[in-house]
């Protein structure tokens, strides 16, 4: 097995009081724009919203918003993983939202965007927006949850 | 404040929002639909700010951006307080002398200003914000205050979590993320 040595305690982030809680505030600001674009597009795609553009017109004006934002709030999430790996590893609601995330930005680029792309029928349109903001939505309360879960029990015995 | 400690007290203490408290999945729904109301319609907010600063959906006219998105973010901000009455009535006797928790309010107060002053100017002027050469300064101005008071409402709602009172005594577990 691939070890290396790293004690979260040395982590700048458990060292002052205030750099968690600006990385969650980046987190948080960042998904509201990655997360907040593609439900514009997926409002669209449902017929509630930008009625005069087409889906095309509103996802090709909101995708570079997309595209920062998601990368900006995945680098910020990877900053908070850091303060506690193990914690963050070992709980269900943590693997879930990992899963989902890739699940949810494969399904948006290429399912999403085809259709969106494309003069789809009503329903497939509608289908296609429902997937897209139960995933993103199930994304959110899982980054929540795992506050609240228990951890999973250690496969192999609790880490030294 | 003796007196505000046991209206706060009081009002956690009412049966409805002890049941919130106590139950391990009611609150962290409500905290995780505060958070999902973020995304989709604070996404709204940013998005329009973006637009009227000429930064994003620029080929969408900036008139039709803040109509079309307005009933949503009416919307949003109505389930937004909504489940933020909750979590914070919940947990009242640990908020009301958090000064993160006024400062956040006091925020919120200033975009129903914020609202007002600029109905006029940018958002229910289309002609103004539709101009050929870009939204006026006007819009902009509009546009990076809201910017600053959402990011200030995130940031103080997000620091609540992490202030302790300065006795230290009262530990508040149970709010997202660690506490450290």
């Amino acid at each position: 097995m691939l070890q290396f040595q790293y004690d979260p305690a040395t982590n700048p982030l458990n060292n002052n009081d205030w750099s968690f809680p600006l990385f969650e505030c980046i987190h948080i600001a960042m998904f509201a724009m990655s997360v907040g674009t593609i439900a514009i597009v997926d409002f669209r795609l449902l017929g509630l919203l930008f009625r005069k553009q087409t889906p095309a017109e509103v996802l090709k004006a909101t995708s570079l918003w997309t595209l920062v934002g998601l990368i900006v709030v995945i680098t910020s999430g990877m900053v908070i993983f850091t303060t506690d790996p193990l914690s963050y590893y070992y709980n269900w609601s943590f693997r879930y939202k990992m899963i989902a995330l890739v699940v949810a930005i494969v399904f948006n680029y290429t399912i999403h965007r085809r259709v969106a792309m494309s003069n789809c029928t009503t329903a497939v349109n509608a289908m296609v927006a429902g997937v897209s903001l139960l995933l993103w939505i199930s994304i959110v309360f899982a980054g929540i949850f795992y506050a609240f879960v228990e951890e999973l029990p250690y496969a192999g015995g609790p880490p030294v | 404040m003796p007196v505000v400690h046991q209206f706060s007290l009081a009002v956690q203490n009412t049966a409805y929002f002890t049941a919130l408290r106590e139950s391990a999945l009611v609150y962290p729904i409500i905290l995780a639909s505060h958070l999902a109301t973020i995304a989709i319609f604070g996404g709204l907010i940013l998005m329009t700010d973006l637009r009227l600063l000429g930064l994003a959906m620029t080929k969408i006219p900036a008139s039709q951006v803040i109509a079309r998105t307005r009933p949503f973010k009416h919307a949003g901000l109505l389930i937004m307080v909504t489940l933020g009455i909750h979590l914070g009535g919940s947990k009242l006797a640990d908020y009301y002398d958090n000064p993160y928790f006024w400062m956040k309010l006091s925020l919120l107060l200033l975009v129903f200003v914020h609202a007002m002053v600029f109905r006029r100017g940018v958002y229910r002027n289309p002609a103004a914000v539709d101009a050929a050469d870009g939204p006026p300064r006007i819009a902009k101005v509009a546009a990076c205050l809201s910017l600053a008071l959402w990011i200030g409402i995130l940031s103080c709602g997000r620091w609540i979590a992490y202030y302790d009172r300065p006795e230290g005594q009262q530990a508040r577990a149970n709010q997202i993320g660690r506490q450290r």
